[in-house]
């Protein structure tokens, strides 16, 4: 509805304190719709935390978030996944004794729309969100192990599947928080094109440290610094840039292996 | 077959049922154990199923023997309508309790149970004029079962109780087998799980924790009422915090991984109460030590070492190579 030029994602002001620390310190952050937009930042920047406000695991001690042309600011998480907004954990987030379709079912099932005396019934026929799940299934390469518990998964699978766990929610947003964190050269190259490929659907927000990916899919890069934003700008810009560099101690951001 | 599969728990705790009567002398005993394990379900589907160690089960069992102990001697109301109201009562103070204590995870939750079991004793003890105080409510009667007149069941003797107590049971036991395979169900099994994804992913994580701490007061409250009507008395023991251990220690030593296990754990914890009691009166630190070997070796309880034996057995089996190839799909 609010047209396709307008940024989907707007927020202004953006404070998070715990106790007397303010780990976001007004950051206002604009992301275009169907466009890769990365955070990054050396280590303790605040991305997550900006992430978790935004996405609503966290309340935002002050400012506003505006997604899809609506105040989110106040929503709690589960009611913002409904508004379009999906995000994956840092720090791999799955029902780990649960079958990896489950896990994905589930994660389908919380935004689907379903009449309270439905979930009475047995999660079969329409209520399975089959094609959803069969779906994110293949796109990431998860159809041999659907039916094992999803803590049994190689480190690889499980990054994959907190990435499947966003997607199930069709959202039209998602936040991916340091998708290749801890994987391996030939994962990262899979998990790589399989966030270029999400562009195409969705608005992808990332954080991540691998300066590769980064530069290579994205379309704009903000750097976060001490809670604040440092610079934003197209990836070549901020290879060029002076404070990034310094930011960074110069040798990061140059690119290739993080 | 299918649907066999996928009810088998039902289908044993009915063979339970039909088959208690034919080993057990007293009908009032084979009662308890099934009026116990009622009040182990509720306490298994939050602990189990959802993750929430509950030190308040003693509250919704306790205020379910005063409702129906006061509904039945106080107000003389028919038996029909007083059962409905008792689950009533129990959903209500879970709710109350619920609302206050879901608001914390971990410690502070348990902790808030517990704070509130000792209030509602303490409530119990001085509004000795509907609960009768240090000496319980008594003369709990039981009056048959009727509808408009007609009666459908008498419950004077053991086994006309036991019989009426069984039915109750059974189909608590149905609806908590369909509220644990439903949709709501698994979404329980997420919110154990992992809370944050669980949230993350879109689901109201206190709303559910709510509604099944409502299920489960319910539940709770019931088998507390029908206790009462059992033992002819509404005591101050039923809402003690001891009664909230108790269902809590029958829960693990049965087992949190499925609802037959907690008809195990009540089975087996009033019936060697009732034997052991008799023979040493210090029995009790034999159930310390069988809590310490669950805690230590068998984590899913006496389920899951029934559920290793038949594994055990079955492979073996299976190694017979006439019966192999047929029975190979049954292993999962």
């Amino acid at each position: 509805m609010n047209g396709t030029t307008g940024p989907i994602l707007r927020a202004k002001g953006v404070i998070k304190r715990f106790g007397k620390f303010a780990a976001v310190q007004g950051v206002d952050l604009s992301v275009a719709p169907n466009t890769i937009h990365s955070v990054i930042g050396p280590n303790g920047a605040g991305k997550t935390t900006l992430f978790h406000t935004l996405t609503g695991t966290l309340a935002a001690s002050a400012g506003t978030i505006e997604f899809d042309g609506i105040d989110v600011t106040r929503l709690a998480d589960h009611q913002r996944v409904r508004k379009g907004i999906a995000r994956s954990f840092q720090v791999t987030s799955l029902f780990p004794t649960l079958s990896v379709r489950e896990n994905l079912r589930l994660a389908a099932q919380g935004t689907h729309r379903m009449r309270l005396s439905d979930s009475w019934l047995p999660p079969t026929g329409s209520r399975s969100c089959e094609e959803v799940v069969s779906g994110i299934l293949e796109r990431l390469d998860l159809v041999r192990t659907a039916e094992i518990p999803a803590g049994t998964l190689s480190h690889g699978q499980q990054r994959r599947l907190e990435v499947g766990m966003a997607l199930a929610a069709r959202p039209k947003a998602i936040f991916l928080d340091e998708p290749t964190s801890g994987m391996g050269v030939d994962d990262i190259d899979a998990m790589k094109s399989l966030i270029h490929g999400l562009r195409r659907d969705h608005t992808v927000v990332l954080i991540e440290h691998n300066m590769g990916i980064v530069m290579d899919i994205s379309d704009t890069v903000t750097v976060m610094q001490l809670g604040q934003v440092l610079v934003e700008g197209p990836p070549e810009m901020i290879r060029n840039d002076e404070r990034v560099r310094a930011a960074y101690l110069g040798n990061m951001i140059t690119g290739g292996a993080a | 077959m299918h649907t066999l599969k996928e009810n088998y728990q039902l289908v044993l705790a009915f063979a339970t049922v039909l088959a208690m009567p034919l080993f057990m002398q007293s009908g009032l005993l084979a009662a308890e154990v099934l009026i116990f394990a009622m009040a182990v379900l509720g306490c298994n589907l939050l602990l189990g199923f959802t993750g929430l160690l509950s030190f308040g089960q003693g509250i919704f069992f306790g205020m379910g023997s005063y409702a129906l102990g006061i509904m039945l001697v106080k107000l003389n109301m028919p038996l029909i309508l007083v059962l409905p109201l008792t689950i009533l009562v129990g959903v209500v103070s879970a709710v109350f309790v619920g609302w206050f204590s879901i608001r914390q995870r971990s410690v502070y939750f348990v902790l808030l149970t517990l704070a509130f079991a000792q209030m509602f004793y303490f409530l119990a003890y001085t509004m000795t004029d509907l609960t009768g105080g240090d000496n319980g409510l008594l003369g709990v009667p039981r009056p048959p079962l009727s509808v408009f007149g007609i009666e459908l069941l008498p419950l004077e003797s053991s086994w006309q109780f036991y019989s009426f107590v069984a039915t109750c049971f059974l189909l608590v036991f149905w609806f908590l087998q369909r509220i644990t395979t439903s949709v709501f169900g698994r979404t329980l099994l997420a919110i154990r799980d992992n809370e944050i994804r669980a949230g993350a992913v879109g689901y109201d994580v206190r709303g559910f924790k709510l509604a099944v701490f409502a299920i489960s007061g319910g539940v709770t409250a019931l088998a507390g009422g029908l206790l009462a009507m059992m033992a002819g008395i509404a005591p101050l023991s039923s809402i003690e915090y001891h009664t909230s251990e108790m269902i809590l220690v029958m829960t693990i030593i049965g087992g949190t991984s499925n609802l037959f296990a907690s008809l195990l754990g009540a089975g087996f914890y009033v019936l060697s109460a009732d034997w052991l009691s008799s023979i040493w009166p210090r029995w009790l630190l034999l159930l310390g030590v069988l809590l310490m070997l669950i805690s230590l070796y068998m984590q899913q309880g006496l389920w899951g070492v029934l559920e290793k034996l038949w594994h055990a057995v079955h492979r073996r089996r299976r190694r017979e190579p006439a019966i192999s190839a047929t029975e190979s799909e049954q292993q999962s």
